[in-house]
């Protein structure tokens, strides 16, 4: 359970629900929202936007290629949990 | 993965890149000029570099997020192509 109060999949109603289902119908075969995602929950609209956000810079190729930012982006990730 | 970079066998090119990467993640305010033109040397031009700023940045800020919920795992969104 997170630290933060949000919304989970079987409790969404109403705007975070559209945007569970927006993003569900967009990505078949995934089991469940992200926990990553469900942060946003309690701004329904700003969790819209990151979903937006992250497929444009991220999941997208453009000037860098999906391989090089999937280096970069597992780099950061494992510099942010080491303990320095 | 860690900051073990030294030793690493990336490619020139992508080790610079995350050279670039850590000095953004671990001392942002240590930045300067020079890491840019390291990366042009490297062959990078700029728009990609732009682009891999905001990849870092973005990166920063989901982790801080996950950070903050007490996600487990980073919870990072993973590419709904490859991963």
């Amino acid at each position: 359970m997170a630290w933060i109060k949000w919304i989970d999949d079987d409790q969404a109603h109403g705007a975070i629900a559209e945007v569970y289902d927006s993003w569900r119908a967009k990505n078949p075969g995934r089991q469940g929202i992200p926990d990553i995602l469900k942060c946003f929950s309690p701004r329904p609209d700003f969790l819209a936007q990151v979903i937006d956000f992250s497929n444009t810079v991220h999941f997208s190729d453009g000037h860098l290629t999906r391989q090089h930012k999937e280096l970069i982006a597992t780099y950061v990730s494992a510099l942010n949990q080491c303990p320095y | 993965m860690n900051g073990d970079l030294a030793e690493s066998s990336f490619p020139d090119n992508e080790r610079c890149l995350l050279e670039f990467t850590e000095t953004l993640t671990r001392a942002p305010h240590e930045m300067t000029a020079a890491h840019v033109e390291r990366l042009r040397a490297a062959g990078w031009n700029d728009d990609q570099i732009a682009e891999a700023v905001y990849i870092i940045a973005m990166f920063a800020f989901f982790n801080r997020v996950a950070n903050a919920f007490g996600l487990d795992d980073p919870g990072i969104p993973t590419d709904p192509e490859t991963g």
